[in-house]
């Protein structure tokens, strides 16, 4: 009797198993088949694309209406032009596999990614100052043996009894004691907040401020690898790196808007700044003139003073160096950031490149740290070929030509 | 106890002073000469009140250098005139170089969306995009009636100037010469490619 119930038993998991099985593989088939014949147009909750939302639609009263709605949606699929549809191509495919696609549109569950938001700060700690600051003690104290020895002295010839350094020490103290605690605490302070004060003068590592779109480097050009020059397309031809204008946005969030509420309310001020609302309106390319456009003000982060002139195009096409080897990982922060030195100097393209960076980011020091580390590519370069046969007769026996000897080091270069 | 007040005092001042010294990442720091940094002459993308500074040029302003050899419309119609008629533009030189060019373009620009083998798989992850088509198909399209490994230089030309369906135009992004450049890759490369 056991061995009968155990029999039937494993029969009947193994039955299952193998439906569930096939329900899986229906599940993925479909999926194969929406993501190749459909999704070019439809979406699956995620509102209208070229055509209408497959979800909605199937759920829709012309659809479920019908007496037959799996059999109407097979002829509807295989030839929309009977149906009155003209801008739906037909649909080579059986009933069986419209049948799977129907079930996995059903059992569509959007994926939530994660985007991780954590940014670096990194510790910095300077022995240099402890150092001096000792050596300026060391020396205090000779100035006090010498000034007690000048005090006895004095004395002496005055004929009152001598006091050694310590006794002199311990006299001042026990009379003048809060003056003492007060003004060292306030000298040591005041010291501290002009020797930052100081340091940080045109400082700007970390400057990371908020945006008024919360926009993620790390989504766009991290996860779904855009490149930097997609968006920021005008650092290849000329000085300014721009921030890209909303149609550039609207490439793809015409049609991407979003799959939570934070992201539609983001992406919606991209459709804002067209004047256009991203629930109920639609955005026409044609239209895009008479949209009643404002500006989406972003805040700047990279600012040179007047004074300076640097050249988005020299760097990165002539010279061939990578966004990140001024900018940092980008791909791996949310909005715009100032990249400090140290986290510059663990980029792989600088070390590969042999450069280190010992001055902050964004200060004269840091743009020439660069020019006397990073090699320059001397051949290829049809437009300075002269310029470069010159210099190789000048520097006669050196291989490796460095950006300071091509004159990089130059002050009319930058500052003219 | 006056005294002790007296030190307290003086302790809340001090604090006041270190707590001003936050490092919060909204301020840029402490300028030297900030008229140098945000000066009132108007540079690239900054902010201005002058009217009219940014009003669109007159009608048919061409730019110096700038005249196009590809005058069709973005409508369907003008799509298929231009793959009949529009080629390449005489200036332009099919060489190893310009090849180059285009592909590092078409790496830069396309690949995320079309792949870097142009195959339609590329790495950007949504749903929109999932079921890009590629160069190599020989499944027939809707919008010419041929097929992909079958479209002529004008019909990618036209589609990076005024986009189709789920991807946007792209003439702001890139100029004639290089959106040449790029379908010249696509030309030689991948639609050629099985």
């Amino acid at each position: 009797m056991t061995l009968y119930k155990r029999f039937f038993l494993s029969q009947f998991v193994f039955v299952i198993l193998f439906f569930l099985n096939i329900n899986l593989a229906a599940q993925s088939e479909g999926e194969q088949i929406f993501k190749s014949n459909c999704a070019a147009c439809h979406t699956i909750g995620g509102g209208k694309l070229i055509g209408p939302d497959a979800k909605e639609w199937l759920s829709s009263d012309r659809f479920v209406s019908t007496d037959d709605p799996l059999g109407t949606l097979v002829k509807y699929v295989q030839n929309p032009a009977d149906f009155g549809v003209l801008e739906m191509p037909a649909q080579a495919l059986t009933a069986g596999e419209i049948k799977q696609v129907l079930d996995y549109v059903d059992g569509y569950v959007p994926e939530v990614k994660e985007v991780v938001t954590s940014i670096e700060v990194a510790e910095e700690e300077s022995t240099n100052p402890v150092i001096i600051l000792l050596i300026v003690t060391l020396i205090l104290f000779l100035l006090i043996l010498v000034l007690v020895s000048v005090k006895n002295n004095l004395k002496e010839s005055l004929s009152l009894p001598t006091e050694t350094v310590f006794e002199s020490f311990k006299n001042y103290v026990t009379i003048n004691r809060n003056k003492i605690i007060i003004g060292f605490v306030l000298f040591i302070s005041l010291m501290y907040l002009l020797y930052n004060l100081m340091m940080g003068v045109g400082v700007v590592e970390k400057y990371q401020p908020d945006q008024p779109i919360a926009f993620s480097h790390e989504l766009h050009a991290g996860l779904n690898g855009v490149d930097c020059n997609y968006c920021h397309s005008s650092a290849k031809n000329s000085a300014h790196s721009g921030v890209p204008s909303a149609n550039v946005c609207m490439n793809c969030h015409a049609v991407v808007k979003g799959g939570d509420d934070k992201a539609k309310n983001e992406i919606g001020k991209i459709w804002k700044s067209f004047g256009l609302d991203i629930e109920t309106d639609d955005f026409d390319w044609n239209k895009l003139d008479t949209y009643q456009q404002t500006p989406i003000e972003w805040i700047r982060v990279h600012n040179l003073p007047d004074h300076a002139y640097f050249n988005h195009a020299q760097h990165v096409t002539v010279g061939g160096l990578e966004c990140q080897q001024c900018h940092g990982n980008m791909q791996e922060k949310t909005v715009g950031q100032v990249a400090t030195a140290e986290e510059l100097n663990k980029i792989d393209y600088n070390i590969k490149d042999g450069i280190e960076f010992d001055h902050p980011t964004l200060t004269m020091g840091w743009c020439i740290d660069c020019h006397r580390q990073k090699e320059v590519d001397m051949e290829g370069n049809d437009y300075y070929t002269e310029m470069h046969k010159n210099i190789k007769e000048k520097h006669e026996g050196v291989e490796n030509f460095t950006v300071d000897m091509i004159g990089g080091l130059e002050c009319g270069k930058c500052h003219y | 106890m006056k005294r002790l007040f007296y030190n307290i005092g003086i302790f809340t001042v001090l604090s006041i002073f270190f707590a001003c010294t936050s490092d919060s990442t909204n301020n840029p720091g402490f300028e030297y000469m900030p008229d140098m940094y945000r000066s009132p002459s108007i540079g690239a993308q900054s902010e201005h009140n002058i009217e009219n500074y940014n009003s669109k040029p007159v009608l048919g302003t061409v730019a110096r250098g700038k005249l196009s050899t590809f005058n069709y419309s973005s409508s369907n119609e003008d799509y298929l005139r231009a793959g009949l008629e529009s080629t390449y533009p005489t200036s332009f030189v099919k060489t190893e170089k310009t090849l180059d060019q285009g592909k590092g373009l078409y790496v830069m620009m396309c690949s995320h969306c079309h792949g870097i083998n142009g195959d339609g798989k590329g790495s950007v992850d949504h749903p929109v995009y999932s079921a890009i088509p590629s160069y190599s198909d020989s499944i027939q399209i809707r919008r010419t009636g041929g097929n992909m490994r079958d479209l002529k230089e004008g019909h990618l030309f036209h589609s990076i100037t005024y986009g189709l369906n789920a991807m946007g135009p792209h003439s702001y992004l890139l100029s004639e010469q290089e959106r040449w450049k790029i379908v010249y890759y696509i030309q030689e490369k991948l639609q050629k490619n099985k």
